[in-house]
């Protein structure tokens, strides 16, 4: 067992803020240009590990990470047992179900039967199941937008920051199911067998974060 | 080969996903670790009991919310009944104090090893098979059934080889306890509830405010993944803390350290106040065993008074289970095959009769020992 932590970060839209927050924490110089071109790399005593972001939640859950970065969203559609210590703030995005402009759905009339294609299954399913709407689920795996122009579903459940993808191909929020931020996730283990270490790297996160929150306008 | 036949072999060689196979040597460690645990457990008193694989679906439905039962392989009998492999063995223990052992004499010790199924889905590495040997200690509400429950799998654990053993005990009456005697309403206690148990910090901050719950022990319920130290904790707690049920679990926890010291594993023990637990099942102090870089716990326990109810019988009780093959993770790697090379080859030399022989003698001193027909 070594003295650091080995700690997950994202690939993608989360890596540069990722490594924003790592190095404003004091936690280690992460520079997000030369990060992002190694998979793993030692900073002073913790380790640095990039993984694509749906797969940070098994790394960090099975112990090969002892903490990790990730996207609500992604948790969303886990199951793994980690703990959720800290809102990083950055990475804001919104699950919303939407349909086409001209739909009775996007009316407010939902109709019987409802085909609803999306990448988040598990968000989608507890959003309708609270909503009573026993829709059929299509999981599906890119561009969700094109399905209902294809009549393929009624409607999609999909993350939007803008609104301009979905604008773009003529599809109106018929309402929104979640809101996602990036979080700090701690495998359940590390944080009771490498407690002080843990703690103080959550604290360093969460004081920058805080820092952040204090110095925006 | 046709293509048709090629399909099949491939189908017909695949292991079934979820499962997997333990070689000879990793094989016979897991025996050595099952046989360690329970000689460990006969010492203490344990009398071992053996349950059936399969249960009926209203006993196991007794024990396990509907989320863990939908995590069974369910399927009918002849008759029509439904059934389930059991995903644990408490349930399956209670069900035959509850009958067949229901006069005593209490309390009642009873140990069992043997696999336990979940038909779970496979993302994150996860397996549907496990070993587990477990103790449960029936009939008493005394807090000495608890330490010795602790004491116990820490002696266990140790006496089978397994080194850096850390034991959190924590209480299913604390965090419950704070958000109980905080007059919420339902749906704000609810969701506090649902957020800790999601171990979601996050979520808790969220479902905290504007609650009218007292500041003190607000903070403490903030603080949960981190409220967690020696005996001190206690104390540190006690400050804020206002609501009687939380009081009452202090109490006995620090109660419980002395037995704890006294049972010389206090040095392994740290007090998780934020320990999260299945808090409808537990009713009073719980535990978790760790050990080295092991992602997981390697076994768990605590008091659940609540369970014998649902069988009709009143029966305070508390137990603990090791999860075999987590504990075997924290041995490291056993080469395949090493254990199978290990013996003694006889060859005949002119005497068939005479190398058989030979080797039976060996064989009765102990030494394993095979006739090398070969050569």
């Amino acid at each position: 067992m070594s003295a650091g932590l080995s700690i997950g970060i994202p690939t993608g839209t989360l890596l540069a803020d990722s490594c924003a927050l790592i190095t404003q924490a004091g936690v280690a110089p992460l520079d997000a240009a030369s990060f992002a071109q190694v998979l793993r790399a030692q900073m002073g005593t913790h380790e640095f590990f990039r993984i694509r972001p749906t797969d940070v939640p098994t790394y960090v859950g099975m112990g090969a990470c002892d903490i990790g970065i990730v996207g609500k969203d992604v948790l969303w559609e886990t199951e793994q047992e980690v703990y959720e210590l800290v809102d990083l703030g950055f990475g804001p995005c919104r699950l919303v179900l939407a349909a086409p402009r001209n739909s009775q759905m996007a009316q407010g009339a939902w109709p019987k039967g409802l085909r609803v294609g999306t990448k988040y299954p598990s968000a989608t399913r507890r959003f309708l199941d609270e909503q009573g709407v026993p829709a059929e689920l299509l999981k599906l795996h890119g561009s969700v937008e094109l399905a209902p122009l294809t009549g393929l579903v009624d409607a999609v459940t999909d993350l939007t920051v803008t609104g301009r993808t979905l604008a773009a191909n003529d599809l109106v929020e018929v309402t929104e199911i979640n809101r996602s931020t990036a979080r700090l996730i701690v495998n359940q283990a590390s944080l009771k067998t490498r407690f002080e270490i843990v703690m103080s790297v959550v604290s360093a996160l969460r004081d920058a974060v805080a820092a952040q929150v204090h110095a925006a306008p | 080969m046709l293509k048709r036949d090629a399909a099949r072999l491939a189908r017909t060689r695949r292991r079934a996903a979820g499962f997997r196979d333990v070689l000879p040597g990793a094989a016979e460690q897991r025996r050595q670790l099952s046989d360690a645990f329970l000689d460990t457990f006969s010492l203490w008193g344990y009398g071992l009991i053996s349950t059936p694989i399969v249960e009926s679906l209203d006993t196991i439905a007794a024990g396990v919310d509907s989320e863990e039962l939908d995590r069974l392989f369910r399927f009918m009998d002849a008759d029509g009944r439904m059934l389930a492999l059991v995903g644990e063995r408490t349930v399956s223990v209670a069900r035959v104090v509850a009958t067949e052992l229901r006069d005593g004499p209490f309390p009642l010790r009873l140990c069992y090893s043997g696999p336990v199924l979940r038909n779970q889905p496979l993302l994150g590495g996860r397996r549907r098979e496990a070993l587990q040997a477990g103790c449960e200690l029936i009939g008493s509400d005394h807090l000495g059934a608890d330490a010795e429950c602790i004491a116990l799998a820490a002696d266990a654990v140790r006496a089978a080889g397994i080194a850096n053993v850390q034991i959190d005990i924590g209480h299913a009456a604390f965090l419950p306890g704070l958000i109980a005697g905080a007059g919420l309403d339902d749906v704000a206690s609810g969701a506090i509830h649902d957020a800790l148990t999601a171990r979601d910090l996050v979520a808790v901050e969220n479902a905290l405010d504007g609650t009218p719950m007292e500041q003190a022990e607000r903070s403490l319920v903030l603080r949960f993944p981190a409220l967690r130290g020696g005996r001190e904790i206690l104390d540190v707690a006690r400050a804020g803390v206002v609501a009687p049920g939380a009081l009452q679990a202090l109490d006995q926890l620090s109660d419980l350290w002395e037995l704890l010291v006294a049972h010389d594993v206090a040095d392994a023990v740290h007090i998780d106040l934020g320990a999260v637990r299945d808090w409808h099942y537990y009713t009073g102090p719980t535990f978790e065993l760790f050990s080295g870089d092991v992602g997981f716990p390697i076994g768990s326990g605590g008091r659940y008074d609540g369970l014998f109810r649902h069988f009709g019988i009143d029966l305070s009780a508390t137990g603990f289970v090791l999860l075999i093959d987590r504990c075997q993770d924290t041995l490291g790697e056993v080469t395949p095959g090493s254990q199978t090379n290990g013996y003694e080859r006889v060859s005949s030399n002119g005497s068939v009769a005479g190398a058989i022989a030979t080797a039976r003698e060996q064989r009765s001193r102990g030494v394993r020992a095979v006739w090398n027909f070969d050569a």
